[in-house]
């Protein structure tokens, strides 16, 4: 069997962090606001699982073009519709590049990535997004976040390399979630947590150890997700382990991330691992799937330390239920407005509107969209484009508005004409601007978002929009 | 060679429906109240026109598609008849295109008849529309002020504008139509509003706020023009003649090539220049304009790409009275779009209407001296992909 690799990781999180303080003043009188401690990060309108995916899936990647390609959440957008080939798209991957969705438990992801460790061979992206509903007042709807993040992996040494393995399935319901209804249902906390402790993640952690050689106590970091506060406690003793779990300080500052937070969690790792660290990263949920890694160097980019250290706080309750779907509110006859896609448009353009893709003319301007004749002025005549994907390309802001006035469901609507260093000018809406819109002249950067949601059909496209190249540090009050 | 239009189409006589909230009228109503003043004014009997062209922009709110609608409210007898679209511009296309048949032989008597029914659309703001199937998937939703607005932030950044400035300057030119507005019996806003009022009213489109912003309204307006020698024998009075009408349309330049800053409408440029060049004359010969003005910030900007201002100074001769009343080129002397409002097929019938007005020295208050030649200007779409129309008008020669 060939070695297998880590070779990239990236984690994202959305800009905004609910503080839960919020909630438990808003809901004190119902007693439904829990403990009111720590963040939880919000996904915009016009983020889900898929778009997040996508931004992990970027830096993970790189410059890299991986042939096979999973996608990984429990909250994916579409049941029948792969949203991996949409991230071959996005990441203009080619068409023939392998995709595979992969579901049904949080631990997805980490099951997808034992998968290609132990048997793949190639580059593969592993991406998990997360967007969960819970229902206002229930105590995911506060402790679940939304993020992703994402790994690839290879044949040849990059980031880490895997010492050991492990699986042990078990149909623990701590928490489960039906298709009909879309919304969890959790077992009693303390039963949650002593039998995940007893019966999946003692037995599977020891044995991955084993499988590596390790003892407990080598390991510097681990990732292990808790599906109840105290997990991590509870395996240390009976495991030898004694390294921070990083899931607590991801769920202390984001939320829990679901089928994401190990590839987050991993990523974490691995920014803050020196060379020789030994990492233990377990997927749990229904069973659990645990790795033992070796460090092998740092990624060049600190995504998920990054993540964790920018955005901007929310206090808005009802905000936080607009964003979420708890509320529905009425937001009058111009959201009415009919914005239907139709297939055979979508067939025509959608790789090159997921992809970000424009078109060289032969004299070297850039355009976005292409069409029949360039917009060069001395075109005259239908000519041959060679593509160019923009989502990487320097761009800067060249008018821009807040607009109050058109529907958008997390007013106000940000939009502008967009130049590309290239050459490229795009009309684009603007996302991620918490506050003063950017001025004329700023730099931006290009983001995967939901271009328009359906609201009669309940269907999503899905574009890229401009953001503020840089994100604020997060102030904690 | 083409000798254009010059004084070979006279505008016999025209009709103006007031505008606004007009909750008791259809558009067949509308149609018919413009319709049958312009006759009236004419002196000319429904079955001596041989063509019409019906403009209307949003047509799934009430007028309705094709040409049938203008046809059946007027009962008009079988000819042909056009329905035009072009945004903004659908009214003076409208206009454009009774003119160039009347030019061009076809016919000697032509109506142009524009109307919008807004007011039916349940809210305010004009609707939004689709951008076609393939540009939804990428082109932002913005309302029209958001797409204006962005003129502001352009313009600021290449002149070197302090933002308080370039807003004051906003609010003038807001300030002068409301003053205006007051002597317009057929305004939809009648209300003079204070500097202060403008500059503290709620925003709509960074930087544009409440009074920023034109109306939204129901209106008609309509035009009969026929050959001079007709209009000769039909008045006794000074005939006012169609000197030039142009339009420019964008083809993709402005929002996808890098060259524009996004400072000025390069369409209104273009069309202007035409204009003047078709007309005879050059800016300075103009005694009033009745420009696009759906949002201040559009107006400002406009004055530099009419030629009326220099580049970069629009806003020094707004703040210095230029374009009011008094001023040495009045604009907007009927309170414009901002007092009308924008039923968007009628708007450019309703601009040609008051400089008619004013060429027939019959604008009562408003009324200004010494005129020889007004200009009327609409912007359809947005500044980044338009479609701008340039008229002027003038006595007969």
């Amino acid at each position: 069997m060939t070695e297998r690799y880590i070779q990239g990781v990236a984690g994202y999180l959305p800009l905004l962090r609910f503080d839960k303080k919020a909630a438990r003043a808003e809901l004190r009188w119902s007693g439904l606001g829990g403990s009111g401690r720590g963040l939880r990060a919000v996904a915009g309108w016009d983020e889900d699982a898929l778009t997040m995916a996508v931004e992990a899936a970027r830096n993970a990647v790189g410059q890299g073009a991986p042939a096979r390609v999973t996608f990984a959440s429990t909250s994916a957008p579409f049941t029948d519709r792969s949203q991996a080939g949409l991230l071959v798209d996005a990441l203009h991957l080619p068409r023939g590049a392998e995709s595979l969705d992969v579901a049904g438990s949080r631990r997805c992801a980490v099951s997808a990535l034992v998968r290609s460790l132990r048997g793949g061979s190639g580059d593969e992206l592993i991406a998990a997004g997360e967007k969960r509903r819970a229902q206002p007042g229930s105590a995911p709807h506060l402790a679940w976040g939304d993020g992703a993040g994402a790994v690839l992996v290879g044949d040849t040494p990059g980031l880490a390399r895997v010492l050991g393995m492990a699986t042990m399935n078990m149909d623990l319901l701590d928490s489960y979630t039906i298709a009909e209804k879309g919304l969890p249902y959790a077992a009693e906390e303390r039963f949650a947590r002593d039998e995940a402790v007893a019966q999946v993640l003692v037995p599977a952690v020891r044995q991955a150890l084993s499988a590596a050689g390790v003892d407990g106590a080598a390991i510097a970091l681990a990732v292990v997700p808790e599906a109840v506060a105290g997990s991590y406690k509870g395996l240390g003793k009976p495991c030898g382990l004694t390294a921070p779990n990083l899931c607590e300080e991801i769920t202390e500052k984001a939320g829990e991330l679901g089928a994401a937070a190990p590839l987050f969690g991993l990523a974490l790792a691995l920014e803050r691992a020196n060379p020789g660290d030994r990492i233990l990263l377990v997927g749990f949920g229904n069973g659990a799937d645990v790795l033992v890694l070796e460090s092998l160097s740092r990624p060049e980019q600190a995504t998920a330390t990054e993540a964790l250290a920018e955005g901007v706080l929310t206090a808005s309750y009802s905000r936080l239920l607009n964003l979420t779907g708890g509320v529905d509110l009425d937001w009058g006859p111009r959201a009415e407005v009919n914005q239907k896609t139709t297939a055979t448009v979508l067939a025509r353009h959608g790789r090159d509107m997921h992809g970000f893709v424009g078109g060289r003319d032969p004299r070297g301007n850039v355009q976005f969209p292409k069409t029949p004749i360039p917009v060069s002025p001395e075109a005259t005549g239908p000519e041959p484009y060679e593509d160019v994907v923009l989502r990487d390309v320097p761009a800067r802001m060249a008018s821009i508005t807040q607009d109050r006035l058109n529907f958008t469901p997390d007013p106000p609507f940000n939009f502008g004409l967009v130049q590309f260093e290239n050459g490229a000018r795009v009309a684009m809406e603007v996302c991620d601007v918490e506050g003063p819109a950017p001025q004329v002249g700023d730099p931006l950067r290009m983001r995967f978002r939901i271009k328009a949601i359906d609201r009669q059909r309940i269907f999503r496209t899905y574009f890229w929009k401009a953001a503020p190249l840089s994100r604020p540090a997060l102030e904690v009050k | 060679m083409a000798t254009g239009i010059k004084d070979k189409v006279v505008i016999a006589g025209m009709g103006c429906t007031r505008f606004g909230e007009r909750w008791d009228m259809s558009s067949d109503m509308l149609m018919v109240e413009a319709f049958e003043e312009a006759t009236r004014d004419a002196g000319i009997e429904r079955n001596r026109i041989e063509a019409a062209w019906l403009g209307g922009a949003l047509d799934d709110i009430n007028v309705g598609n094709s040409a049938i609608p203008l046809a059946t409210a007027l009962r008009l007898p079988p000819m042909p008849v056009t329905r035009v679209e072009n945004m903004c511009a659908t009214g003076t296309e409208a206009l454009r295109a009774a003119v160039y048949a009347v030019a061009s032989g076809a016919v000697d008597i032509a109506l142009a008849l524009g109307v919008e029914k807004l007011k039916d659309t349940g809210f305010g703001g004009l609707p939004i529309r689709t951008k076609g199937s393939v540009n939804d998937l990428w082109m932002p939703y913005g309302s029209a002020p958001g797409t204006f607005a962005q003129l502001a932030g352009a313009y600021a950044a290449k002149h070197g504008i302090p933002a308080a400035d370039l807003k004051r300057a906003m609010a003038h030119v807001s300030w002068k139509s409301h003053q205006n507005g007051v002597h317009a019996e057929k305004a939809h806003l009648r209300k003079a509003v204070t500097m202060e009022q403008i500059l503290n009213a709620p925003m709509v489109a960074d930087p544009l706020g409440l009074y920023d912003c034109c109306g939204v309204s129901d209106g008609a307006a309509a035009a009969i023009v026929c050959t001079p020698e007709i209009a000769r024998s039909l008045s006794r009075d000074a005939l006012v003649s169609v000197k030039s009408v142009q339009v420019c349309a964008s083809n993709g330049w402005e929002m996808q090539y890098g060259e524009w800053d996004g400072s000025y409408v390069r369409n209104t440029r273009i069309a202007a220049q035409k204009a003047y060049q078709e007309a005879g004359i050059s800016p300075k010969d103009l005694g009033l304009t009745e420009v696009h003005d759906c949002f201040s910030i559009t107006e400002l900007v406009t004055m530099e790409d009419l030629g009326l201002s220099e580049d970069g100074r629009a806003v020094f001769d707004v703040l210095d009275g230029k374009f009011d009343a008094t001023g040495k080129m009045p604009s907007q002397i009927d309170g414009g779009l901002k007092c009308f409002g924008h039923p968007v097929g009628a708007s450019g019938l309703r601009m040609a209407y008051e400089v008619y007005t004013q060429l027939k020295g019959r604008a009562g208050a408003r009324q200004l001296a010494n005129i020889d030649f007004g200009l009327t200007h609409n912007l359809g779409g947005q500044p980044s992909n338009s479609v701008a129309a340039v008229s002027v008008l003038g006595r007969l020669e």
